[in-house]
């Protein structure tokens, strides 16, 4: 009996350590990251590295305000990813409302249809864009990234929000289509409420997805919109060695995606999960 | 009978109405966003655009896919592609399935797992790609590098070895990408059922057995979905490797979306760039097709 107590035991610490030494490899790389943003940049190229070292908020300071500050950086990617995010929604949501809930002419074409835009190759957006914005003059503009935006945005909000949809009770509708109440007053006042959470996550997948956006920004702005994923490229590529500075701006740009992920922790895992666990009934 | 049936009627085309303005937008942003710019690339992909050779102009029919058919370098990075691709979601749903059977076993702390499962998912591959070529692979100085001199003494050039550069951009995009079969993984083994395996466990089945005959067959479709998801998104990766090692060093991780890329945006030759990039366009339907239809279990409608 307690032989087998014991080696249960054992398994059980066995299989902690194991589960344990993975998440330390994914925790580890970010950990890495703030530990050199705290060193002085001598200090990161020390050999070895040095673990006991006078940790500075120079890197943070610089790259916030100072010479190498990435804030206009960010704001360019706070107003492409918000306004891309908005425009998505307010197209998204009232279209996956009738894939979700109505009898809709061509339903299943037009919902593989979506699904297929939402498999398209960004490199082959990416070169007609480049023609096309080039030869209208909206390369580097707040306009031409936002709808470039949408192509991506779009098609996975669709998707991910008809699937919220379909958890909304029916019996809802059907109160409110006895209550004689318009079909647009239904979807406002009965149909939105249900998906509120929803549409939070949503909105946090969306955005996600425009800040963390790299291909369209290098190629299709430039030096009037220069998103912040494509001011770290730039760091690593004018100022070779300055790794803690570069430490310092991508966690800068990073936490506050950390921050609503963790925030939307639950309903992150949902989105995510949201067709698969179903089987994937998407169409 | 027959009133019930026309105001039914019209309450059911008051519907269809209804529906199509609600879809409409959508479908018609998406039809000027996605499929008009993709009409113009098959155009362009059938025309004569070298940015670097203006003057070469019109139409050149099929010449830029014949060209494709002959150039080694288009084959090398399709295989590079099928290398990195296969792999990656192989490795992705592997260790995704291993730690989250693992992470089920423990009774205390599981929600540890799920918060830090976030962190590679929100990361921007681009900054991902950058911290791997600094901190991590980058000579003498990247942990990496100090680990294999300390513990093997030898240094080993990651990004600059052509194989070893490949195992690197697999390595990254899987560092980053497992978090996201892990966690769709976990919540499909979450919700089986545990009467399910008290009932084996009476007839004596084996944890393999249970495994094998239980555990399979019903996180089978959330596997399915993350190798679909996971398999398109690998075809078209493109800002990690770009970051770490640029398609380098040579083309030596330079997959069929780089290539395109690379095609297009420095050697100027939109037209064949934009072949290249139908034929990925293609063979990522294709592939995202075979995966659906290889989603429904043996036998079932």
């Amino acid at each position: 009996m307690t032989g087998r107590g014991l080696r249960r035991r054992l398994a059980k610490a066995l299989i902690t350590a194991c589960a344990t030494a993975i998440l330390a490899v994914w925790a580890f790389p970010i950990f890495w990251a703030f530990v050199v943003a705290l060193k002085s940049e001598s200090e990161v190229l020390a050999f070895p590295p040095s673990l006991v070292f006078t940790p500075t908020l120079r890197n943070f300071i610089d790259t916030l305000v100072g010479r190498f500050s990435i804030l206009p950086e960010m704001g360019t990617s706070l107003v492409i990813s918000l306004v891309a995010t908005l425009l998505t929604i307010t197209i998204a949501v009232p279209a996956s409302y009738a894939f979700a809930r109505l009898r809709l002419p061509a339903g299943k074409l037009l919902g593989f249809y979506v699904l297929a835009t939402q498999m398209l190759p960004p490199v082959g957006l990416v070169i007609p864009y480049f023609l096309i914005l080039n030869s209208v003059g909206l390369l580097d503009t707040y306009q031409g990234m936002i709808v470039v935006y949408l192509t991506f945005s779009l098609p996975f909000a669709i998707w991910l929000m008809v699937s919220f949809m379909e958890d909304v009770p029916r019996e809802m509708e059907e109160a409110a289509a006895i209550d004689r109440a318009s079909r647009l007053k239904t979807l406002w006042y009965v149909i939105l409420p249900q998906v509120r959470g929803g549409i939070a996550v949503t909105v946090v997948f969306v955005f996600l997805n425009c800040w963390d956006e790299f291909l369209f920004a290098v190629q299709l702005s430039g030096n009037r919109v220069r998103p912040v994923t494509v001011a770290m490229y730039n760091f690593v590529s004018v100022e070779q060695t300055l790794w803690a500075k570069l430490s310092a701006a991508a966690l800068i740009a990073m936490v506050p995606m950390m921050a609503i992920g963790f925030a939307a922790q639950r309903h992150i895992v949902k989105g995510l999960t949201v067709g698969a666990v179903k089987g994937g009934g998407r169409r | 009978m027959k009133g019930v049936n026309r105001a039914q009627a019209s309450w059911m085309k008051g519907e269809r109405l209804f529906a199509t303005a609600l879809v409409a937008p959508g479908v018609i942003a998406l039809l000027v966003t996605t499929t008009a710019p993709l009409v113009y690339l098959l155009w362009t992909s059938l025309h004569a655009a070298n940015l670097s050779m203006p003057w070469v102009k019109g139409f050149v029919g099929l010449d830029h896919y014949v060209h494709m058919l002959g150039d080694g370098r288009f084959w090398d990075s399709l295989r590079l592609t099928a290398i990195y691709t296969v792999t990656t979601v192989v490795l992705q749903v592997l260790i995704g399935l291993g730690l989250a059977l693992l992470v089920l076993q423990i009774p205390h702390g599981q929600w540890l797992f799920r918060l830090v499962a976030i962190l590679p998912i929100v990361l921007a591959p681009v900054v991902v790609g950058l911290f791997w070529r600094t901190l991590m692979l980058s000579p003498s100085f990247g942990l990496f590098d100090i680990f294999t001199t300390q513990v093997f003494g030898r240094s080993y050039n990651w990004l600059g070895d052509p194989t070893l550069a490949l195992i690197s951009v697999i390595l990254i995009h899987t560092w980053q990408w497992t978090a996201f079969a892990f966690l769709v993984l976990l919540a499909g083994l979450a919700s089986i059922a545990p009467d399910l395996y008290e009932a084996a466990r009476i007839d004596r089945a084996g944890a393999f057995a249970r495994f094998r005959y239980i555990t399979l067959p019903l996180i089978r479709p959330a596997i399915m979905i993350v190798i679909i998801m996971r398999a398109v998104v690998a075809l078209s990766a493109f800002a990690a490797i770009y970051a770490a090692t640029g398609g380098g060093p040579g083309t030596a991780t330079q997959i069929l979306n780089l290539y395109a890329y690379q095609t297009s945006f420095v050697a100027l030759d939109f037209g064949y760039g934009s072949a290249q990039a139908v034929a990925l366009l293609i063979l990522t339907l294709a592939v995202s097709a075979a995966l659906f239809r290889l989603r429904r279990p043996k036998g079932w409608a």
